[in-house]
């Protein structure tokens, strides 16, 4: 089963390397990471699967937008041609090494199995105590809210960032925000009808896959990934642009600081491990509210982005 | 039901060719959708086998944010496919 | 019920095969191979999830799957609709027509 899935995540992963035109690329990568979700599901970890499927669609957009981008001032086709001349005549030099390397790739990760036991006190540690500590029957949830809080910190950290540095880079030099390119699908009545069925429905989903994070697979950033879409899904039938971006940006920042605080008062302070022997059902809040901020944070991040690419774009 | 899932991966083969070998750009984002559809199905596949429900959710969020990228493409080539046109009329 | 639930899921494999063979018609255009591929594509897989519904009975695996069919019977035609409609509009023309449109204005 994994290994016929390997077969064709190597197909599509040497048709990117290989390939030299731009938006056949995209659509490889949307078939390799479609695959490459199935692998991880197949090897045991949803989790990481579930990201990768809500990821894949953000990054087919981003990729998009960019290209469009670069291919509008003219550079990118004379820089294809020219690559296209060189292609024909490196072929062999630039076909035969990498599919080597992945051939022997392969047949390690077929055949070399390590047998062996790595030092486990930490995981034993952790997977007996998190129950205790920080409460939830999600390890994957409980160890990184509650053991590992620099790591989400600095997610959070690194998301803020790049949401700085893609509006005021693209504010440079502007006086006022521009409008953006309409969608083109807004004028189907088909597809107005289907969108009024399914964002209800989307909505609903990403609020449940918040508030069930400390249960199930799934958590803040996959609910926040889901209310992001139905942003997505709102600008393709009703193309608006009068949504105030600078205040999302100012919530953005408060979420942010939350973010910090929340941790800091719980569990640096040690509130959570006091009240964890008087109530235990108290932690579960813990962990509900802070998987809500994170999702509240990727929602705004992930909307900021979306709007103002699209808005770029019409430069 | 381990029957049906290999159907379904020896299904991927012919849609994976239609993919690559596909004339045009259409071709190949029909080939996409199609694996994608074969996609879910593999995972309510595994749902089913191991009795479990939370690998539904995953299906679920597959169904709802994997058309956007699909949607998206198509979009963005409409729109580079006219101005290839306008230029060529000019 | 285990019996009916194979044979309904049987019925399904063999509408995505025959898709199979809608998508490898030489000498067709786009348009065709979507017009086939997508609709037998929803079709083969409504039918294998009212398969595996019977295969659970009434239960909370149901109810989930009825979700999907919900979201899938809406979904699949519209990314079809949309890729049509895009191509359409791109000036990607079928093939029969473009040869009539050409007899038509040479006439």
């Amino acid at each position: 089963m994994t290994q016929v899935l390997l077969i064709f995540w190597i197909i599509s992963a040497a048709c990117i390397i290989f390939c030299r035109k731009v938006y056949r690329v995209i659509i490889y990568f949307g078939v390799f990471s479609l695959i490459t979700s199935v692998i991880y599901l197949s090897l045991g970890a949803p989790d990481v699967a579930m990201s990768e499927a809500g990821i894949s669609a953000f990054a087919t957009i981003f990729f998009i937008v960019c290209v469009e981008k670069y291919y509008s001032r003219g550079r990118g086709l004379r820089r294809e041609q020219a690559q296209e001349k060189q292609h024909k005549k490196l072929i062999f030099t630039k076909f035969v090494p990498p599919l080597l390397f992945t051939l022997a790739l392969f047949g390690l990760f077929i055949y070399f199995v390590p047998t062996g036991y790595a030092i486990t006190e930490l995981r034993d540690q952790y997977l007996q105590m998190f129950m205790i500590d920080v409460g939830g029957t999600n390890a994957v949830t409980a160890i990184y809210l509650g053991y590992r809080v620099y790591d989400t910190l600095f997610e959070a950290l690194l998301l803020v960032v790049a949401v700085v540095a893609v509006t005021h880079v693209s504010w440079l030099g502007l006086d006022q925000i521009p409008d953006g390119r309409h969608s083109e699908i807004e004028n189907s009545a088909m597809a107005k009808f289907t969108m009024r069925i399914i964002c209800p429905i989307i909505l609903l989903f990403g609020a449940y896959l918040i508030m069930n994070g400390h249960i199930s697979a799934g958590g803040g950033f996959l609910g926040g990934l889901t209310l992001a879409t139905f942003f997505i899904c709102r600008y393709l039938v009703l193309d608006i642009y009068d949504l105030p971006i600078k205040k999302v940006m100012k919530m953005e920042e408060l979420v942010f600081i939350n973010i910090a605080i929340l941790p800091i008062l719980a569990i640096f302070t040690g509130l959570v491990y006091v009240v964890a022997d008087v109530a235990p059902f108290f932690q579960n809040i813990y962990l509900i509210a802070m998987s809500f901020l994170i999702g509240m944070k990727v929602a705004c991040g992930f909307f900021i982005l979306f709007y103002r690419y699209i808005a770029i774009e019409r430069l | 039901m381990y029957i049906i899932l290999g159907i379904m991966l020896g299904l991927l083969t012919p849609y994976l060719i239609r993919v690559i070998i596909g004339p045009s750009v259409w071709d190949r984002l029909l080939g996409m959708n199609l694996i994608m559809s074969k996609t879910i199905l593999i995972i309510i596949l595994f749902a089913s086998i191991f009795e479990t429900t939370f690998l539904l959710d995953f299906a679920i969020i597959y169904a709802l944010s994997g058309f956007i990228g699909t949607i998206f493409l198509a979009l963005f080539l409409s729109r580079r496919d006219l101005q290839k046109v306008r230029k060529g009329k000019k | 019920m285990q019996l009916l639930s194979y044979i309904v899921i049987g019925i399904g494999i063999v509408f995505m095969l025959f898709g199979v063979l809608g998508i490898f018609q030489p000498k067709k255009d786009f348009y065709y191979r979507v017009l086939v591929a997508c609709k037998i594509d929803t079709v083969g897989f409504l039918t294998i999830i009212i398969g595996l519904a019977i295969r659970h009975g009434i239960s909370f695996f149901t109810g989930k799957l009825f979700l999907i069919v919900i979201i899938m019977m809406v979904l699949n035609p519209l990314v079809a609709h949309i890729m049509v409609r895009s191509a359409h509009n791109s000036g990607y023309a079928p093939a029969c027509d473009s040869e009539r449109d050409k007899h038509e204005t040479s006439a």
